[in-house]
């Protein structure tokens, strides 16, 4: 009977992600339009994506971003929430400070970056150059646009990791930090042999998420470059956006979204089989 | 039952039927989704249309629904669904293909009987927006692509308006000479801004002969015509014409610039009308626009023709006719003159004949121009913008793959090889555009 209570959640469930899933899927082997009857092509739209080297720079991008991801924010976020663990005076403002960029909404943001800091006309950056230095505008040329996207969301994404990592460390036995400390332990193997350790389930599950999030990273590129200059920015959920509103294959489109589903996926599997393990042990 | 549950549900009951009985009176809905306008233009429309409209035609209630700039991805999903609006407002001639093979739209054909259609629109029109045969979509506005120019920067140099491509250069390093920057422009707020300058390159270069024989596929894309139109826009861009900025500026910014003197020319579209009396008098300084100059031996100047949106009547609307009336009434002189008088640039519906509308929006360049424009296109003497005459993936591609060919990370070649292998496609796939006999 308690069974029951499933089924509304799995209703919706079904309802909002199963179902379009399972038609994104199908539609991977159908050629669309949009508007007339879908037409069956087999594997056509995936040999069509091995074959477009913008697919590839899409992936390559996504790649990178990754690897960004995966290494500054989570640095800044670890070290930033020691630092506020250790000098707990004024750690309530410093956390409201570091997390308020994740409260504002990323179409704001990114305008805010775009005509405010980057902008020759109306940013800083302008202001920079009529000073004399020879500044530029990151989101203008092909092998800066992708890193000039990345520092926007950087900036509005590493605060929430540290507020998370410093709650985390906050359930770190305090004998263990007193003992290091009268032992002389130095700040940096504080942080590797005592804390580190202690919060590795939760850096584990943000740097899945992070695997995760990154392939689906969509708002900060579209509404900066969308994916310019010359595809220098592109990234797949973007790649996919264009291939069904503006180049009405649809078919293609779900065949971008199924290669991005598939990092996802694997984050998932890892995700799994590493908490498994955590419970065996 | 309670007093005041009773007092409140006759009330309420008194209310609905006051509604009811008000819609009723108001005649029967016809639905238009528009895409994005700001108040004052939202303003424009309820009296420069919907309200003249319904007092005009007391069967009918013409209301709008403002739907952003997603307009068309919304109408499409609500036209597969059997939904939407009566009155399909398209996002250009591309899309009214696809709709009409699905069966989403009405034939006009019989509308263009009833209410003289074939007499009042330009017939080159009448011809895009056919697909099998039958008319399917009239256009909202159309436009074409020239050169505005700061006469007053012009003036205090001693710079005439161009009329050959070799003078549009030597006037563009003169003006590089001077930092001045030749092109206005930028692509920050519209990436495909690019294709303003593709079709600009298209048309003034390889001619539109050659472009409309390679829109019927008689020649490819890859021709020498078209090499030689990409390799001069290429060596426009390598000399620095598009300044600086390009890809950080949005064309609004880009429009001032050249108010105030900052940049000299902007090759763009004659939707730029509508900022001309914001920037330049506030700058003391006045607007020149004139067709761009064609390379030679190709008359010119050239208009290329533009179709931003179209007007089509849903298969599944339950007030065909009311839709129709309200359309036609879109087309006639009236709506051309209380719309183009307020709001320049967006509304220039293609009438035939221009003689009877009254327009008083203080801008006579514009007047004149589109004057020209109707005149180039009942001779036949039009260009063509990619925006309206290509299918839409060659059209993607084209606006990201030229930056590819500006930034070096591809040559001409291999552009427009790619080009034509998405267009032939495309093709094949029946998605271009119909395009009129010239």
């Amino acid at each position: 009977m308690h069974r029951l209570y499933l089924v509304p959640t799995l209703l919706i469930n079904v309802v909002i992600i199963f179902i379009p899933a399972v038609l994104t899927v199908a539609l991977a082997f159908f050629r669309w339009d949009g508007i007339t009857m879908p037409v069956f092509v087999g594997l056509q739209n995936f040999q069509a994506l091995w074959n477009d080297r913008i697919f590839w720079t899409a992936l390559t991008n996504n790649l990178i971003w990754t690897g960004i991801f995966l290494t500054i924010p989570i640095f800044m976020g670890l070290l930033a929430a020691t630092l506020l663990l250790i000098a707990r005076r004024g750690s309530m403002f410093f956390q409201v400070i570091y997390f308020l960029p994740m409260i504002i909404a990323t179409a704001i943001l990114a305008r805010v970056w775009q005509g405010m800091i980057y902008s020759p006309v109306s940013g800083v950056n302008g202001m920079l150059q009529r000073m004399g230095f020879p500044t530029i505008d990151p989101l203008t040329q092909p092998s800066t646009a992708l890193l000039g996207i990345a520092t926007v969301d950087l900036w509005h994404w590493w605060g929430f990791l540290c507020v998370i990592f410093f709650a985390a460390l906050r359930q770190v036995p305090q004998e263990q930090i007193e003992f290091a400390r009268l032992e002389g332990v130095s700040f940096w193997n504080t942080l590797r042999y005592v804390l580190i350790p202690a919060i590795r389930p939760t850096i584990t599950l943000m740097m899945i998420m992070t695997v995760i999030w990154s392939f689906l990273v969509f708002d900060f590129v579209y509404i900066l470059t969308q994916g310019g200059p010359a595809f220098s920015s592109e990234v797949l959920s973007t790649l996919a956006y264009r291939s069904a509103f503006y180049d009405l294959a649809v078919g293609k489109a779900a065949a971008v979204a199924v290669v991005i589903s598939l990092f996802g996926l694997a984050a998932t599997a890892f995700y799994i089989r590493a908490q498994a393990k955590e419970f065996q042990s | 039952m309670k007093r005041r549950t009773f007092i409140a549900g006759s009330l309420g009951l008194l209310a609905s039927t006051a509604l009811i009985g008000h819609a009723l009176a108001a005649g029967k809905t016809i639905t238009w989704w528009y895409e994005s306008a700001d108040p004052k233009q939202q303003g424009y429309i309820k009296s420069g249309i919907i309200e003249p409209f319904n007092a005009a035609n007391p069967d009918f209630n013409l209301t709008i629904d403002y739907r952003g700039t997603e307009l068309d991805k919304q109408m499409r999903v609500a036209l597969l669904s059997g939904n939407g609006p009566d009155i399909v407002y398209t996002a250009g001639p591309t899309y009214v293909a696809p709709m009409a093979r699905a069966g989403q739209l009405l034939a006009l054909d019989d509308y263009v009987t009833r209410f003289g259609w074939a007499d009042r629109i330009l017939p080159v029109f009448l011809e895009m927006g056919k697909y099998d045969g039958k008319l399917y979509a009239l256009p909202k506005t159309y436009e074409t692509l020239g050169l505005f120019y700061n006469k007053t920067l012009f003036e205090k140099h001693g710079w005439k308006a161009p009329t050959t491509i070799a003078e549009v250069e030597a006037l563009a390093d003169a003006m590089l000479a001077e930092k001045i920057v030749p092109f206005a422009s930028g692509n920050a707020n519209w990436r495909p801004a690019n294709e303003h300058y593709v079709s600009i390159a298209l048309n003034a270069i390889a001619g539109p002969e050659n472009v409309y024989k390679a829109l019927k596929g008689e020649i490819p894309w890859t021709a020498e015509p078209f090499v030689k139109a990409i390799d001069t826009l290429n060596s426009w861009w390598q000399k620095g014409y598009f300044g600086p900025n390009y890809f950080s500026l949005s064309d609004e910014q880009a429009f001032a610039q050249m108010a105030t003197g900052q940049a000299g020319m902007m090759p763009s579209g004659t939707w730029q009308f509508q900022r001309v009396n914001n920037y330049f008098p506030p700058n003391n300084a006045e607007a020149g626009f004139v067709g761009f100059p064609s390379a030679e031996g190709i008359k010119g100047p050239v208009y290329p023709l533009g179709v931003g949106s179209t007007f089509s009547i849903a298969a599944t609307s339950k007030n065909a006719d009311g839709a129709a009336a309200a359309i036609d009434y879109i087309f006639s002189d009236k709506a051309y003159s209380a719309m183009n008088s307020v709001w320049p640039g967006e509304w220039n519906t293609p009438l035939a004949d221009l003689s009877k509308v009254q327009v008083d929006n203080g801008l006579p360049l514009y007047t004149e121009a589109m004057k020209t424009l109707a005149e180039a296109v009942g001779d036949n003497q039009y260009g063509y913008t990619t925006w309206t005459f290509l299918p839409p993936a060659t059209n993607s591609y084209l606006v990201s793959g030229i930056e590819e060919v500006w930034l070096g990370r591809s040559t001409t070649a291999q552009f427009l090889e790619q080009l034509n292998a998405t267009f032939l496609q495309e093709k094949a796939d029946g998605k271009v555009p119909a395009i009129p006999a010239r």
